[in-house]
C-alpha cells in the first residue's frame, strides 16, 4: 500500500487518524502499531515475521549493549551489526553474486527468485544507527519491547525512510502532543507531498517511458535523450521527496517531528552540496557511520569518501549501474576536494550552475538504466554518437503538450513555498492574515481534490524509492 | 595544559587548515560557522588537531563532537595520559 493510493489516503489514513485520537493517550502507542503492522502486512505479507523478528533481536543487543556488563556490549554490537548486514546483504545481494559467478565462470548456479523485503534497506539500516549510537553512549537503549516495536514499524517511515534516527524521536516514542498547528502542518505537507507524486512525478513518469522506455532508445535523437533524462531527474525528485513530505507529514499528525530529508537539492553550487540536499537521512547516516572508520590510516580521507560511495551505490541495489554511479559520485566529490572550495568559489556562479546540473544529470542516466547496454546506448545519444539525428518531432510535440507541467515542476525546484509562508508569518494586519490563511487552505483543499481525481482516473505508480 | 591554551592551539589548526587567517573560534563555534568545514574537511581538521596535540580521536568523537568547546574538553582528557591510545575500530 502506497501513500499515494486512494484507499490509503481516503480510508486508511483518516480511519487510523480517528482512532489514534480516539483512544486514551496510554493507548495510542498501540494504537499506531497495530496500523503500521496492518500497513506492513498489506504491502508484505510474508517478510512481517522479519521485520518482527528483526525488531526483537535488536532490542535484544541494544539492550545489552547498554545495560552489559565486561564484554557483552561488544558482543551485542557486533552480532547486531553482523545479522543486520548479514541480512541486508545476504538478501539483497545473493542473486548477483550468484549471477556475476555464473558470468565469470560459466557456471550453472541456480540465482534464487524472491522479491525483497519491504523496506529492507530501510529498517536494517535504522536498527544499525540505532545499535551504533547505543555503543557509543549517544542514547540509552529502549527499555520497553512495545516502544522499540512502534520506532521500528512506524508505518510512516518503515518502507522507505526517512532513515530516522532513534535519537530523533526518543522522546517523542514515549510521550508526544500534537498540537493544532502540528495538526494543520501536518496535513498541509500531506497533501503537498500528494500532489507532488501524483500531479508531478506521475505525469513525468509518462514522458519518461516515453523517451527512455525499451524500443525508444535505438535512435533516439540528441535533445530526446537529454530531455528524457532531465525528465527523469525531475522526476525522481518529485517523487522521493513528495513521498518524504508525506512520511513527515503524518509523523506530525502522530506529534513526531522526523529531520527534513530534502533541501532543495536543484539549488545547489556544485555536486558537493547536492548530496547535502538530496536524500539527506541516507547521506547523514553514511557520513556518521561510515566516512570515519578508521581503517585507512593515512589515506583516511579518499578512503572513506570512496567506501561511502560504494556503498551508497550498493544500497540502491543489486547491479553494476548503481555501483558504477557511486563510484562516478566518489570521483566527482574527489575533484571538487581536491580543488578545494575557495578555487571552486572563484569560478562565475553561472558556469557552476551548468556545470553540476549536467553532471547531475548524467548522474540520474546512470542510475535509471540498470541494463549497461541500454545505458551506454542512452549515453552514446546524448553525446552525439547514436544513431539518431540532433532532434525530432516526437520531442516537440511531447514538450508542446507538456509545457505547463514542465513549468510547474521546475518552478516548484526553488523554496517558494517556504518563501511565501515565511512573508504571511510577518504579516501584522489580523484580517489581511486571515484572508491569506484561508487562500492557503483553499489551494490546499484544492490540490487535494485534484490528486483524488488523478488517481481515481490512472492506476498511481508505485514510489520509485519502494525497489531499494 | 588550560583551557585557553588549547584554545589557542587550536585557532591556529583551525586557520591552517581552513586556510584563513580571519578564523577565530570559541567553545560554541559549529560546522555551520564556518564555510568550508563540511564533513570531508572534517576528517583533514581531525587529522590536523591529532597531530597538533599527538592524540587520537576515537571515531564516536569525530562523528559526533558537536562543537569546538566539546573538542577541546576531549583533548583536554587525552592530555593527562601520555601512552597515545590505539585507535579502536568503531570505539
Amino acid at each position: 500500500m502506497a501513500f499515494s493510493n486512494l484507499f490509503f489516503m481516503f480510508l486508511f489514513l483518516p480511519i487510523c487518524v480517528g482512532m489514534y485520537f480516539i483512544a486514551n493517550p496510554k493507548y495510542r502507542n498501540a494504537v499506531l502499531i497495530v496500523f503500521s503492522l496492518i500497513f506492513y502486512a498489506w504491502g508484505d505479507a510474508v517478510y512481517i515475521w522479519l521485520l518482527l523478528a528483526c525488531c526483537c533481536l535488536n532490542f535484544l543487543f541494544g539492550k545489552m549493549i547498554s545495560f552489559g556488563k565486561g564484554s557483552a556490549p561488544k558482543f551485542g554490537l557486533w552480532a547486531g551489526l553482523i545479522i543486520n548486514i548479514g541480512l541486508l546483504a545476504g538478501i539483497k545481494y545473493t542473486g548477483f553474486f550468484i549471477e556475476n559467478i555464473n558470468a565469470v565462470f560459466n557456471t550453472n548456479m541456480i540465482v534464487p527468485k524472491y522479491h525483497l523485503p519491504l523496506g529492507l534497506s530501510f529498517f536494517t539500516f535504522r536498527a544499525i544507527s540505532y545499535l551504533v549510537d547505543c555503543y557509543w553512549g549517544k542514547v540509552k537503549a529502549e527499555r520497553s519491547l512495545s516502544t522499540f516495536l512502534l520506532y521500528m514499524t512506524l508505518f510512516p517511515i518503515t518502507t522507505q525512510g526517512p532513515i530516522v534516527r532513534y535519537e530523533t524521536v526518543a522522546l517523542e516514542l514515549h510521550s508526544r502532543t500534537t498540537t493544532a498547528v502540528d495538526f494543520s502542518e501536518g496535513l498541509g505537507r500531506i497533501v503537498i507531498g500528494l500532489a507532488k507524486k501524483v500531479l508531478i512525478a506521475d505525469q513525468l513518469g509518462s514522458i519518461v517511458d516515453q523517451f527512455l522506455g525499451s524500443g525508444s532508445l535505438e535512435h533516439q535523437s540528441v535533445l530526446g535523450a537529454w530531455y528524457g533524462v532531465i525528465m527523469y531527474a525531475l522526476q525522481i525528485y518529485f517523487d522521493f521527496s513528495g513521498y518524504s513530505d508525506m512520511a513527515i507529514g503524518i509523523g506530525r499528525i502522530f506529534g513526531f517531528k522526523f529531520n527534513e530529508n530534502f533541501r532543495y537539492p536543484f539549488m545547489c553550487k556544485d555536486v558537493t552540496e547536492f548530496w547535502q540536499r538530496w536524500h539527506i537521512s541516507l547521506g547523514t547516516f553514511f557520513r556518521d557511520y561510515v566516512l570515519y572508520i578508521p581503517i585507512f590510516g593515512k589515506r583516511r580521507k579518499f578512503g572513506g569518501l570512496f567506501l561511502v560511495w560504494i556503498l551508497t551505490g550498493l544500497w540502491h541495489g543489486a547491479s553494476w549501474n548503481f555501483l558504477i554511479w557511486g563510484l562516478y559520485y566518489g570521483v566527482l566529490l574527489a575533484i571538487e576536494m581536491i580543488i578545494g572550495k575557495k578555487t571552486m568559489k572563484k569560478i562565475p556562479i553561472a558556469i557552476r550552475h551548468i556545470y553540476n546540473k549536467i553532471v547531475i544529470v548524467i548522474g540520474f542516466c546512470i542510475f535509471y538504466f540498470t541494463d549497461l547496454s541500454e545505458l551506454g546506448q542512452c549515453l552514446k545519444s546524448m553525446f552525439f554518437m547514436g544513431s539518431g539525428s540532433f532532434t525530432d518531432s516526437l520531442l516537440i510535440s511531447s514538450f508542446k503538450s507538456n509545457v505547463f507541467l514542465i513549468i510547474a515542476a521546475v518552478i516548484c525546484c526553488f523554496p517558494i513555498l517556504e518563501n511565501i509562508k515565511k512573508r504571511v508569518l510577518t504579516i501584522k494586519d489580523k484580517s489581511t492574515f486571515a484572508v491569506v490563511q484561508n487562500v492557503g487552505t483553499l489551494i490546499c483543499m484544492a490540490l487535494l481534490i485534484i490528486s483524488g481525481i488523478f488517481l481515481v482516473n490512472a492506476t498511481s505508480r508505485p514510489f520509485l524509492y519502494l525497489q531499494f | 595544559m588550560t583551557h585557553e591554551e588549547i584554545m589557542e592551539r587550536l585557532t591556529e589548526v583551525f586557520r591552517e587548515v581552513f586556510d584563513d587567517d580571519t578564523i577565530s573560534i570559541n567553545d560554541g563555534t559549529t560546522a555551520n560557522d564556518i564555510d568550508e568545514w563540511d564533513s570531508i574537511e572534517h576528517i583533514n581538521l581531525i587529522e590536523a588537531v591529532e597531530k597538533e596535540f599527538s592524540m587520537n580521536f576515537q571515531m564516536r568523537e569525530v562523528s559526533s563532537m558537536k562543537n569546538v568547546g566539546e573538542m577541546a574538553d576531549i583533548i583536554m582528557s587525552r592530555a593527562g595520559s601520555a601512552v597515545k591510545k590505539k585507535r579502536g575500530f568503531f570505539r
